[in-house]
């Protein structure tokens, strides 16, 4: 995610930057596992985000719990968000996470009153 | 009324107005490098107290490896310190070889070697150029992810992956290095001295620079002892302890380096440290190359993960020379009771695994000394009196990943 | 010093706390009993001719059905002036499921002590903060133990279900009265529940 971010792939170009507060957001990256402890966490960072929001899963982990089954981990993080795209890789290459933003791009556009007070 | 009055240097206040309070920073604060979590108690700006919460990223890989075979555990090395991954591999490596008891050739030696210093430097460019975001230098980033790119690139050469590259295998390495990667390797470091200098012309004599860092986040060498602090983190403040030099393993005993260490434990002298550090990196990795012995890369009886028991190969007696008969014997004898702690020195420290086996193909305890684990229960010690921007500066200077404290 | 005098020397003044030394790929280890715990390693912190400064690692074993004691408390140590190791393993009964803390000696033993009470139940007493550390605090159970299973049992923790149970009332929350979807048909359920 850093490496997609700074200076060999750079996601300005693509009109995408990284707000350091949900407030200001309209994309969620949920990196990395999920664990039980952190899923209020996440679930409160989303709930802080205007709407409209979207959520990307990026990883393996994020996406499906990945090879770490066990008592502590979620398995995905969609039991508990709505995830609008799934990034798979485990790290995913900064490539797979640009395509995410852009099939990501395509969904907001094609996409019409979606939205509602709560989700 | 006296007991709302608070006396502080002679002069008496109305307590109201300094009532401590306190804050949570994180667990998703882009300062705290992942998920760690610091409620700050505060008297206006200065800490009082400061209490790290971890566990958020707590996956349960030592309970996982009690259920997997040794050579199934590697993987999970890598998702430790997710951003130098080959240093973890190593490390698992050589542990679950010396508790196994297997001789690794020569030349994977030499390849494991090049590859753990490749990780450290990747591990301190991410750092650099975190820590100099964190404390308001955005150059540095851009300039050190150049260089960790081109890392990443050869280790992509190499192994097919970028970051969880699971090189290595118990007995040696999983492929063997080509000349193409030698000579690339060559070419960067050649160049790569002439990229720290252009780091430090950009923070080392940089004003805003050093008053951010120095004098900050002290530490004394028996406290850092004391505090179970290593890596450049302790000998930021004048210990001379490396894995490297103390328990020497794979090719360091051949290769000729210095172990740089600071005097006052402050954030400025572990910053140095690790510069020094990458400089050393450089140089290990030349010497390595340029010894390269040619050979096998793989100890031949070593386990894998189609035969997690490791295979003796053995002439059938009633074999003939010509058919070339081999018989395959199924050897249980590497696996006795029994338990070792081994430990390498990665990026951040002193990354240790204490194993307890007990006869069977699986680990019967694992246990991670992670370091980043032991840095972040520091962070109290570091962080008590200091400023809250300070506070961004220490956790940068301890470098922690939370991958590999909460494993 | 080599780690068989040391732990020769451990017999010799603790011989009543003393079990068994061992050595195990030229690494020694000995086995003590938990009471002294304190006392012994205080001793060889202390000694000018050991001095083991580093608390290396701290953790803890489950030997269910293995032995007769079912926990051991492992404290790797290193001198780092001296350059030698040693390990010392403190027996821990099940019934009586706590041993002394070393905070006193080495302030790093603070987490160490943490994590093995979160994952193995093991109480340290003295302790200045003994909380869980790496998992919530109102888990129940101790997960490194052998009698736990990997995935939980099904189990899961109340904070969690509480989050999960929240975002599945806000997802049956009837907002398609307000407007329409047009890529859905009506009566069509919503693909994404």
């Amino acid at each position: 995610m850093m490496a997609a971010g700074s200076s060999h792939h750079d996601l300005d170009r693509f009109g995408i930057i990284f707000r350091a507060s949900p407030r200001q957001a309209d994309a969620m990256i949920v990196a990395g596992t999920v664990t039980q402890k952190m899923a209020p966490v996440v679930r409160r960072v989303y709930d802080q985000m205007p709407e409209p929001r979207y959520v990307i899963a990026m990883g393996s982990c994020a996406c499906s719990g990945g090879v770490f089954k066990t008592y502590h981990t979620v398995q995905g993080v969609d039991e508990f968000l709505p995830v609008d795209i799934y990034v798979p890789g485990c790290p995913p290459r900064p490539e797979a996470l640009l395509e995410g933003f852009i099939r990501l791009q395509q969904k907001m556009m094609k996409e019409e009153m979606r939205w509602s007070r709560w989700r | 009324m006296p007991e709302n009055r608070v006396e502080s240097k002679g002069i008496v206040k109305e307590d109201i107005a300094y009532e401590p309070y306190t804050i949570a920073m994180g667990p998703q604060h882009p300062a705290t490098h992942g998920v760690l979590k610091l409620n700050l108690e505060l008297d206006g700006e200065t800490v009082l107290k400061c209490t790290p919460h971890v566990g958020f990223l707590h996956r349960g890989v030592e309970k996982l490896a009690e259920n997997l075979s040794y050579a199934q555990t590697l993987p999970l090395s890598d998702r430790l310190d997710y951003i130098a991954s080959m240093a973890n591999n190593v490390a698992y490596s050589i542990a679950v070889e010396r508790l196994l008891g297997i001789e690794v050739p020569v030349r994977a030696k030499y390849i494991r070697t090049i590859v753990m210093e490749m990780a450290r430097l990747t591990g301190h460019l991410l750092w650099l150029a975190t820590h100099a975001l964190d404390i308001g230098a955005m150059t540095v980033f851009l300039y050190c992810f150049r260089e960790r790119e081109n890392l990443l690139d050869m280790f992509e050469e190499i192994i097919g992956a970028r970051l969880t590259t699971s090189y290595t295998c118990i007995g040696g390495v999983r492929q063997d290095i080509t000349g193409h990667f030698l000579e690339s390797l060559y070419a960067f470091t050649e160049d790569f001295p002439s990229k720290i200098a252009e780091y430090e012309t950009l923070i080392d004599k940089n004003r805003i620079w050093l008053k951010r860092t120095q004098g900050v986040g002290i530490v004394t060498a028996e406290e850092a002892v004391s505090l179970g602090l290593t890596g450049p983190t302790l000998r930021g403040s004048g210990v001379d302890y490396d894995v490297r030099k103390h328990m020497p393993y794979d090719a360091y005993p051949y290769v000729d380096f210095e172990v740089p260490i600071g005097s006052k434990g402050d954030v400025y002298d572990r910053y140095r440290c690790r510069m020094e550090e990458m400089h050393q990196s450089n140089s290990i990795i030349r010497q390595c190359i340029e010894a390269m012995p040619p050979g096998p890369i793989r100890a031949e009886d070593a386990p894998d993960l189609v035969m997690p028991y490791g295979v003796q190969k053995e002439v059938a007696a009633d074999a003939t020379f010509s058919s070339g008969v081999i018989k395959l014997v199924k050897d249980r004898h590497r696996y006795m009771d029994g338990d070792v702690y081994v430990a390498a020195e990665v990026p951040k420290g002193e990354l240790g695994f204490y194993f307890v086996s007990d006869g069977r193909g699986v680990p019967y305890r694992m246990h991670i000394r992670a370091p980043s684990f032991i840095h972040i229960a520091a962070l109290s010690f570091l962080c008590k009196g200091q400023m809250v921007a300070d506070v961004i500066a220490v956790i940068g200077s301890v470098d922690v990943v939370l991958g590999e404290c909460d494993r | 010093m080599e780690p068989l005098e040391i732990a020769k020397k451990v017999r010799d003044r603790y011989p009543s706390e003393f079990i068994e030394a061992y050595e195990h790929r030229s690494q020694v280890g000995i086995v003590v009993k938990k009471d002294r715990i304190v006392e012994i390693l205080r001793w060889l912190h202390d000694d000018p001719a050991l001095q083991m400064n580093h608390l290396a690692d701290l953790c803890g074993v489950d030997y269910l059905n293995k032995k007769k004691v079912r926990f051991e408390v492992v404290y790797n140590l290193y001198s780092i002036p001296q350059r030698h190791r040693l390990r010392v393993r403190a027996q821990v009964p099940e019934n009586d499921c706590q041993i002394n803390s070393v905070t006193e000696i080495w302030m790093g033993a603070n987490w160490h002590e943490r994590e093995c009470f979160d994952l193995f139940g093991i109480t340290f007493n003295n302790h200045p903060d003994l909380r869980r550390v790496l998992l919530p605090d109102e888990w129940e159970g101790h997960p490194l133990r052998k009698d736990y299973p990997l995935d939980g049992g099904g189990k899961r923790w109340s904070g969690y279900e509480e989050v999960v149970e929240k975002s599945k009332k806000l997802r049956e929350y009837d907002f398609y009265g307000l407007y329409q979807d047009p890529t859905k048909k009506a009566g069509q359920k919503d693909a994404r529940e």
